[in-house]
């Protein structure tokens, strides 16, 4: 059951994400750090403001995360979850990323797909690039 | 980030700990590899004697994993790390909540031995990767290490050599090519992946400094498991770098690599499971794939 939900998405307090900012780096994981870790996450203090099309989008890139990743139905999992938070290693980053370009037909640079670290900045990196395409 | 020696002192120094059986440092050609199967941990108590040994930050990193499971593993990782260098400490035997770490420019995390100054031990350099199911830590002295682990079984979604195609080098992408059977492929591109991520591990210079398909790492037949660093644009080789690749707990492969300048002499590591502050066991030397 899909445990997001538009309110939660939109209304996060930007004070908990100062902690994050301040946090340097990726974590001692076993990701390779400075991989898909953005040192500066400047996406964190951005007041997210909410459609329903970014909803949609979040719910896809959940959907594919929770795949790659194989989380049980309990997992607690928001759009500001952390990849590495989830368990996911360079390797699942990368078929994340991979998944992704398939499901939504978009082409994600290296360096782009370095600085996601979140379900959040993928969404917004995805949203990005699909309105970039030329219309079909 | 470091917190202040005041800090730690008033974080539960009432607390006894059992103590900890000192080590032998790792000569210089040896990486020392220690591992932890998270399902043999299984008692509450020890593993809240664990959380007793991590930093306030550390503590709060491993409430951030979603699940138990995964919080687990975060917290057998940073207590295999205190207590594995804390037991190289031979001279007075050092607490394992004292150690401070630091990162460096690219985010490595690294031991910030400013508070033992005075300690005649050198300096230690260690590496940690972990799985849902094995938690590993590997330790050197003087030279830079860089480990990893990966599933033997782990599913792979994409199409391996697409996979390669994008991510390896050219060198790569042949060799993998010229694998008839899918699972043998699956399984070299695996072991591939863990020996290139070791590297740039090892290298702690992030990932950025040497994307996947800058270099290549090929096998050196005849040479028990001995490993080539050749860069891909100019096919020249750095003798420097050494790897070894191994299977551990019969799940896994490990990579190790390190960069010795020195030494012409092959590699060697000192496989050891353990469960800390209960028992280790000797597992394996220089058992190479």
């Amino acid at each position: 059951m899909a445990s997001l939900s538009t309110t939660s998405l939109s209304f996060k307090a930007p004070s908990t994400r100062i902690s994050q900012v301040l946090r340097k780096g990726s974590s001692f994981q076993s990701v390779a750090f400075g991989r898909f870790a953005s040192s500066t996450s400047k996406t964190s203090l951005r007041l997210q403001i909410s459609c329903a099309a970014k909803a949609e989008t979040v719910q896809k890139v959940s959907d594919i995360v929770k795949e790659q990743l194989a989380l049980t139905a309990d997992t607690p999992l928001t759009a500001e979850s952390k990849f590495t938070a989830l368990g996911a290693d360079s390797l699942d980053t990368v078929e994340i990323v991979m998944a992704l370009e398939e499901k939504f037909n978009i082409s994600v640079e290296e360096s782009d797909a370095q600085n996601i670290t979140t379900i959040q900045e993928a969404a917004d990196l995805i949203e990005d690039l699909v309105q970039k395409k030329p219309a079909a | 980030m470091r917190t202040s020696i005041m800090s730690q002192m008033q974080r539960s120094f009432s607390i006894e700990l059992p103590k900890l059986v000192p080590l032998q440092l790792p000569s210089r050609m040896e990486t020392h590899l220690w591992y932890v199967i998270p399902d043999e941990v299984k008692s509450t108590s020890l593993l809240k004697q664990y959380s007793q040994l991590l930093s306030p930050p550390e503590n709060d990193k491993v409430l951030q994993m979603r699940g138990d499971k995964l919080q687990k593993n975060a917290l057998l990782a940073r207590t295999l790390v205190r207590t594995t260098i804390a037991r190289y400490q031979t001279n007075n035997g050092v607490d394992p909540r004292t150690l401070m770490f630091k990162k460096n420019m690219y985010g490595k995390p690294e031991v910030d031995w400013q508070n033992y100054k005075n300690c005649s031990d050198p300096p230690l350099h260690f590496n940690i990767s972990h799985t849902d199911s094995l938690v590993a830590c590997g330790v050197t002295l003087h030279v830079p290490v860089g480990i990893d682990l990966e599933d033997k079984d782990r599913k792979i979604k994409h199409d391996v050599l697409t996979l390669a195609e994008r991510f390896y080098s050219t060198d790569e992408v042949t060799f993998l090519s010229t694998i008839p059977d899918p699972e043998v492929q699956r399984k070299e591109f695996i072991k591939l992946w863990t020996l290139k991520e070791a590297y740039v591990k090892a290298l702690g210079k992030g990932f950025s400094a040497a994307p996947f398909n800058t270099f290549t790492i090929q096998f050196k037949a005849g040479t028990n498991g001995g490993y080539n660093l050749c860069k891909e644009e100019t096919k020249k080789c750095n003798r420097d770098w050494k790897f070894g690749l191994l299977e551990l707990a019969d799940s896994h492969y490990a990579a190790v690599c390190i960069e010795d300048d020195q030494a012409r002499a092959p590699m060697r590591v000192i496989v050891r499971k353990t469960i800390p502050f209960v028992e280790d066991e000797l597992i394996s030397e220089s058992k190479f794939l």
